[in-house]
C-alpha cells in the first residue's frame, strides 16, 4: 500500500542510550497512529526492528568518549515508505553491507544483518567525520 | 521450576536484567526455566543474545529452559535468525510447563 499524500515528518537529537531508543520507538508509533496503521502493521514491524538495531549500535558506539556531539535523528513518510536516517559521530563502520548471519551459539552480531534482511534499504556512508544511516522501507 | 516474566522492550538496555535472573535461577541447580514473553513488547538482537546466554548457562547446567507466548515481533525475529529452531516456542505459560 502506497503511503499516498500523507504528510510525516520526525526530528530529534539525543545522546543516552535510553533516551535514544524510547525516542526512535516513540516516533514510530506517532508514525502508526499519523497513518491509521495499527500495532500489528507487518511492515512497520519489521522496520521498527531493523531501527532498533541500527539505533542501538548508533547509541552503542556512535559516541566515542570525549564527543559532544549528539546523534541526529530524522523519520519521514515518502511517496513509497518510510525513511530514517541517523548521523553519529562514530569511528566508521566497515563491512556493514556484508556480515552474515551468525550461528545459533552466538550471543551477538546478528544486529546489521537482521537490519538488512528487513528493510527495502540499508544506506551507510561515511561522510567526512559523521557516519550516515538511511533505512527505508516500503508500506 | 522457575518462569521469569520479563515487560516491556528485552533490548539493549533490557537485556542485563533477564541475564542476571537466568544468573539467579540457575545458581539453586539444575534449572527448569519458562521465560513468559507475554509482557515483552519488542526484542533485538541485544535481547535475542540475552535468551541464547540464558541457554547455555541452563543446559550448562543439565537444566532446560522453553520460551512461551512470545508476540508477534518476537516470533518473527526468531524466524528470521532461525533460533526458533533452537528455541521452540509455546502459545502460553500452561503449554510450556505441561510435561517440564
Amino acid at each position: 500500500m502506497g503511503t499516498g499524500h500523507r504528510r510525516f515528518e520526525f526530528h530529534a537529537t539525543f545522546s543516552g542510550l535510553d533516551e535514544g531508543l524510547d525516542i526512535l520507538h516513540d516516533s514510530v508509533d506517532r508514525l502508526r497512529r499519523a497513518t491509521g496503521r495499527g500495532p500489528d502493521d507487518r511492515a512497520l514491524m519489521l522496520f521498527e526492528t531493523a531501527l532498533g538495531e541500527i539505533g542501538s549500535n548508533v547509541l552503542t558506539h556512535g559516541k566515542p568518549a570525549g564527543t559532544e556531539r549528539p546523534v541526529e535523528y530524522t523519520l519521514r513518510l515518502d511517496g513509497h515508505g518510510v525513511v530514517a536516517s541517523l548521523t553519529d559521530s562514530g569511528p566508521r563502520v566497515h563491512e556493514h553491507l556484508s556480515r552474515e548471519m551468525p550461528g545459533h551459539e552466538h550471543e551477538d552480531g546478528r544486529g546489521l544483518a537482521m537490519a538488512r534482511s528487513l528493510l527495502d534499504e540499508l544506506g551507510y556512508e561515511r561522510d567526512g567525520e559523521v557516519n550516515r544511516w538511511k533505512l527505508v522501507k516500503r508500506l | 521450576m522457575t518462569v521469569l516474566a520479563p515487560t516491556g522492550r528485552l533490548d539493549v538496555a533490557g537485556a542485563p536484567a533477564l541475564k542476571y535472573a537466568i544468573g539467579e535461577a540457575v545458581k539453586n541447580g539444575p534449572p527448569k526455566v519458562v521465560i513468559d514473553m507475554e509482557g515483552v513488547s519488542f526484542v533485538d538482537s541485544t535481547g535475542l543474545g540475552s535468551v541464547i546466554s540464558a541457554l547455555k548457562q541452563i543446559r550448562g547446567s543439565q537444566g532446560e529452559l522453553r520460551l512461551a507466548a512470545p508476540n508477534q515481533q518476537v516470533r518473527v525475529v526468531l524466524e528470521l535468525t532461525t533460533l526458533d529452531r533452537v528455541f521452540p516456542y509455546y502459545a502460553t505459560v500452561e503449554e510450556a510447563l505441561t510435561g517440564f
